[in-house]
């Protein structure tokens, strides 16, 4: 996924070369559209790379929770304050960066 | 948010498919940890882990500029649903070893005792399990944004 975005962000890079050889009384709009294009695409590229993290993450919890599962140990409280006080922090900061983005 | 239709059959897929072991996304395998739970609470603390990554992750897409505004407004949306789901799995959790231990305090104790903590128990259980099942879809729907664009 990574591979083909860098390609597609390669491409336009090409495109937008070719610029100045397009008819003056539509340069602006094709730079503008191959702008809207590289935008849309370099948050498709932060995406996937967070989609990577996200997999190594759920691979994470799924081998601590396959160790518990096989050693047949019992979810303690202090197991389920630990999680849920990582929701609440990822929760906070989340809303956080949701607050300075509308505020940019 | 560019692919609604896609984060919706994956938020479907996700919710009823609870038991699915992983879900293959181009080069990427998601592993669901839920599915690795062989007993109640750990399923109720591998959603809650998984859930924070979810959101861990959708942070950092909301931090970064190059993200189009609309589609941190529902992230942002999915997140104020699914957090609350999340708080409400954990007081069910706790209701529910609350009740585990005092049916096994219970053991030594007269007929009667025991059949009232086994009924608690039995109760404790089936609120954790509807609270696991309401917080599944809303979720499941946040992971879905998170995946969204990915081809």
């Amino acid at each position: 996924m990574l591979n083909m975005l860098l390609q597609l962000q390669l491409l336009l890079a090409a495109l937008s070369a070719f610029l100045p050889l397009v008819p003056a009384e539509h340069r602006v709009r094709a730079a503008e559209i191959l702008d809207v294009a590289a935008k849309a695409l370099g948050a498709g590229n932060v995406i996937a790379s967070n989609v990577d993290d996200l997999a190594i993450k759920l691979a994470a919890i799924r081998a601590e929770v396959e160790t518990m599962a096989a050693a047949g140990r019992v979810v303690t409280s202090e197991d389920m304050d630990a999680a849920m006080d990582r929701v609440r922090t990822a929760s906070a900061a989340f809303r956080a960066a949701l607050e300075a983005a509308e505020a940019q | 948010m560019r692919h609604p239709l896609r984060a919706l059959a994956l938020a479907c897929a996700l919710t009823l498919t609870p038991a699915c072991a992983s879900l293959q996304l181009g080069s990427t395998r998601i592993e669901n940890p839920i599915a690795a739970a062989q007993t109640i609470d750990q399923r109720a603390y591998a959603l809650l882990h998984a859930y924070a990554a979810v959101v861990e992750e959708a942070t950092d897409i909301v931090a970064d500029t190059a993200t189009p505004l609309a589609f941190k407004r529902a992230l942002g949306r999915a997140e104020q649903a699914a957090t609350p789901a999340a708080e409400t799995l954990q007081i069910a959790v706790t209701a529910y070893m609350r009740a585990r231990a005092d049916f096994d305090a219970a053991s030594g104790a007269n007929q009667p005792a025991i059949q009232r903590a086994a009924t608690a128990l039995s109760v404790a259980a089936r609120r954790l399990n509807e609270a696991l099942a309401a917080a599944q879809a809303p979720i499941a729907e946040l992971e879905g944004l998170v995946r969204a664009n990915r081809s």
